[in-house]
């Protein structure tokens, strides 16, 4: 029998990549500029990729897409959508109403349509407060009557009891015809200031992610591939083209995600630090068990705090771009964090150019054959080593910075400036520099799994640790299963337990992560 | 003196509240925002010097009393704290004249300042501490004779208790059941003083530091100097007599944490960045509790410890505190009201378990190296 063969796709800011894959084998890659309408790009990278392989377009069994479309239009206040918003908690929270802190253009995009109902629930589920459903319908109505076509949901510890936010929604869908409903209890965690938040910038680019999704299927359809999309969420897990579309926000970080889940299947390392070293930046990632670390902090989106689960990413200003200077007395200077980016190739001495760059430096150390080495000859040796040096360093420091003990781990180099790096770093038991390391954030969608969580407070007088534990695991893995894994192969991957204070003796948050291969690749995928 | 006229005023207090916070006192994340808020409506607080109140003036603190994740969904109410103030008034049968902040350190010096905003009252230029602490009885007004009751709990629902205790340590103890009873975090009134208890026991000036601490650090970062030398020289000029040093520069290299009786406890781990192999550790319970170079204590409480960002000099707390990151820690004298026998007796390093007397900074050594030494830093 043979193998099903899918296509991974990162749309990035600058370039599109694209990989096909079938089993564990990377088949063939290719790289394009990303395009303005998403599209023509995407189809440029899969006719390349099919014109590489010459099988048949219908032996395709599915595509997976990262893209960071959705955190750039926000980030820039492009196309964004008046939102409704209808927070439950009353009469708890009325001193910080929605959008307190928000940046003023924000605000103004978005309309600042706030409805503060009464309702909500205690950390252990329970109502303090019935919802207002006479006052929620006439808030909807109002919203309604201001045109407003997306709207949020967001309740007083709304994952402890979600059931509050769907029968508001159900209100909210009656009053107002064809609206877009982002719940709260879908996008984030604990912390309701940041959960509203994120659920507003996600119902912001309700538009916005009708239109990318129908694209990204226009471009597979004028590529003539049949076979289902799947697009990468921030954890490196696929959600469908109907999820990504009501919850765009949940992709909006896939792209550092991708890059670390495919340096470490390439290398077939579960447990490392990944750096990938670009034009202008060095992003460095911590892999624990096939997946990122993710962040404990609250994250910042365009200027909107938000405690959205992202990959803990460390970037420092350091690329194959990253200008060199040198000090009044002719020494060294600075490295970075300027970069002369996409322009290397005019720019950079070894390409012609009048800037040095630590490309340059990586040249005329004779560790990298690119560009006209004659040009940079006449630099000292002692300058190069002290500059290497220095770049070396830099990189160490942020390994430093991200491992989480003192232990060494193995680090694996991806991404084009990788040339800079010559000897092993510090702290790094091995280093590995795999195969297709340039387009590893499209290997990364292509090996993405489906996942499934559990983020919730749970009490262990009643049921006891175990209890708790196998109730929480229970809850992820099936919904790993309705989301489309492969039930037989689904395995927790993460488990935390968070103890909280002032509470019940015995109170504790729990947070599981089950994932699992798409079930109809299961026979054949593998972490 | 201080002034809000804009959201960096606010920040600067959050962050100047949260480096004497010493580790703990909660993020004031959700106080910042609902400062804002009042700000925004063109509400803006009322703060006055500690000695402009008058002797008979009843005065009264405003405080969020729980779990800090919990403040983050149930958020804060405007009702609820005008309900605290006219249940205060009418049990007390007198009217509050002004508020003042039990503790500056962390998210409890914005309430008072938010509620001054909008009833118009006076807020003190001062609190009961001078940093954070992990008890109610901890507190130069209850160490100095005021009590914390008769005191006033309302929730958001309307739910109110009247705690009156025959001493503060069992004010503390209700206090907590009654938080887990009413969903894990309320807020509350309490110590009722008159002008001349607070005169007589309050820690003095400190909104206005929290706000020069912060507004110091972020116009050092703007300029192109070390910013910890502008925050130290600060430090040692402004408190009237009070000291800052700079303790250790380095990474963190261990954190250990667990959650026993509901306190936070735990040690951090630095190591130097010159690879001189000095070992530093500070102890957490809730708050930072002592400072060890090498085995050798450099400070410890209620003298206060703050650990920053070596960049930045954002502090951090105790909950963030993370393998890897480079930090500056720096120690603080206490105000002279915590050094005293009967203030070291409730808080000093007995109390936290700590097998030492007290020691003010001052007495523990000057630093070897001037690596450590701010002033050798200007060149």
């Amino acid at each position: 029998m043979t193998q099903a063969v899918r296509i991974g796709i990162d749309v990035g800011g600058t370039n599109t990549d694209g990989v096909l894959m079938s089993g564990k084998d990377v088949l063939t890659s290719a790289k394009t500029a990303t395009t303005q309408d998403v599209r023509s790009g995407v189809v440029d990278v899969v006719t390349r990729l099919m014109d590489g392989w010459k099988g048949a377009r219908a032996d395709i069994s599915a595509v997976m897409i990262g893209t960071t479309q959705f955190v750039n239009a926000f980030v820039e206040r492009r196309n964004l959508e008046p939102v409704a918003i209808f927070r439950i908690a009353l009469p708890k929270g009325r001193g910080v109403p929605p959008m307190a802190g928000w940046p003023r253009d924000l605000v103004q995009a978005l309309g600042g349509h706030i409805y503060m109902i009464r309702g909500g629930a205690y950390y252990t589920g329970v109502e303090y407060a019935p919802l207002d459903e006479a006052g929620l319908r006439a808030a909807a109505l109002d919203a309604h009557s201001k045109k407003i076509r997306s709207a949020i949901i967001c309740a007083t510890f709304a994952s402890m009891c979600p059931q509050l936010e769907a029968r508001a929604a159900a209100i909210v869908a009656a009053a107002i015809p064809g609206v877009r409903i982002t719940l709260s209890a879908e996008v984030g965690g604990l912390g309701l200031i940041d959960r509203e938040n994120a659920s507003i910038v996600n119902a912001s680019l309700a538009l916005l992610s009708t239109r990318v999704v129908g694209s990204l299927q226009q471009a597979l359809r004028d590529a003539e591939i049949q076979a289902p999309v799947y697009l990468s969420q921030n954890d490196g897990t696929l959600i469908t083209t109907d999820v990504a579309e009501r919850l765009p926000i949940l992709t909006c970080s896939a792209g550092p995600t991708n890059s670390i889940r495919g340096a470490a299947f390439l290398t077939g390392v579960q447990d490392a630090i990944v750096a990938d070293i670009g034009g202008t930046t060095t992003d460095i990632g911590f892999l624990s068990k096939g997946f990122p670390r993710e962040t404990t902090a609250a994250n910042n989106i365009g200027g909107v705090r938000t405690n959205l689960r992202m990959p803990d990413v460390l970037s420092i200003g350091l690329g194959g771009g990253s200008i060199v200077r040198l000090a009044d007395d002719g020494s060294l200077g600075s490295i970075g964090p300027d970069s002369v980016g996409f322009r290397l190739r005019e720019q950079a001495r070894v390409f012609g150019g009048a800037t040095l760059t630590a490309t340059d430096i990586a040249v005329a150390a004779g560790q990298a054959r690119i560009g006209n080495a004659q040009r940079v000859a006449g630099l000292s040796p002692v300058f190069v080593a002290a500059a290497l040096e220095k770049m070396h360093l830099k990189i160490e420091d942020a390994i430093d910075q991200v491992k989480t003990s003192a232990k060494l781990m193995p680090l694996i180099l991806v991404g084009g400036g990788h040339v800079l790096v010559s000897r092993s770093l510090r702290g790094a038991s091995e280093m590995l520099h795999p195969r297709h390391a340039e387009v590893a954030n499209a290997v990364g969608a292509a090996i993405a799994l489906v996942s499934g969580r559990v983020e919730r407070m749970y009490d262990l007088n009643s049921q006891g640790r175990e209890g708790a534990l196998n109730e929480a695991k229970r809850e992820a893995i099936s919904a790993a299963v309705a989301a489309g894994a492969d039930a037989g192969s689904v395995e927790i991957v993460d488990v935390q337990e968070m103890p909280m204070t002032h509470m019940r003796a015995g109170s504790v948050q729990i947070r599981i992560r089950a994932a699992g291969p798409l079930a109809s690749l299961a026979a054949e995928t593998s972490r | 003196m201080i002034s809000f006229v804009e959201p960096a005023d606010i920040k600067d207090v959050a962050r100047g509240a949260v480096l004497l916070g010493t580790g703990g006192g909660g993020d004031p994340y959700i106080g910042e925002l609902f400062l804002q808020a009042q700000l925004e409506q063109g509400r803006a607080p009322h703060v006055i010097p500690v000695e402009a109140v008058a002797d008979d003036t009843l005065v009264i603190t405003i405080a969020g009393v729980g779990s800090p994740p919990v403040m983050l969904e149930n958020l804060v109410s405007d009702v609820t704290l005008l309900q605290i103030l006219a249940r205060m008034e009418s049990h007390l049968g007198r009217k509050v004249g002004a508020l003042i902040s039990a503790e500056i350190g962390g998210v409890n010096s914005m309430f008072p300042l938010a509620l001054s905003a909008i009833t118009g009252l006076p807020v003190l230029d001062g609190d009961g501490i001078g940093r954070a602490v992990p008890r109610t009885e901890m507190c130069t007004f209850s160490i100095y004779g005021c009590s914390a009751t008769p005191g006033v709990v309302i929730d958001e629902l309307g739910n109110t208790v009247v705690i009156e205790t025959v001493n503060d340590v069992t004010a503390e103890n209700v206090l907590r059941a009654v938080t887990v009873a009413l969903g894990a975090h309320v807020f509350g009134g309490f110590f009722p003083m008159t002008g001349a208890q607070v005169k007589r026991t309050a820690v003095r000036d400190t909104l206005t530091l929290s706000q020069h601490i912060g507004r110091c650090i972020r116009t050092a970062r703007e300029g192109d100097g070390d910013v910890f030398y502008d925050l130290l020289a600060f430090l040692n000029t402004s408190r009237k007599g009070g000291v800052a040093r700079l303790l250790f520069d380095g990474k963190i290299v261990d954190v250990t944490r667990e959650t026993r009786n509901g306190w936070h406890w735990g040690r951090v781990t630095l190591a130097a960045l010159n690879d001189s192999g000095d070992v530093f550790t500070v102890d957490i319970q809730n708050e930072f509790t002592v400072a060890r170079l090498n085995g050798r204590t450099v400070t410890v409480v209620p003298d206060l410890i703050s650990i920053l960002d070596r960049e930045s000099a954002e502090p951090i707390t105790a909950e963030r505190l993370a393998y890897g990151q480079r930090v500056k820690v720096i120690g603080l004298s206490a105000d002279p009201l915590l050094r005293t026998p009967e203030a070291l007796a409730v808080m000093g390093p007995r109390a936290f378990g700590l097998d030492e007397d007290f020691r003010p900074i001052e007495s523990l050594g000057e630093w070897r190296s001037a690596d450590y030494n701010p002033t050798a830093q200007k060149v």
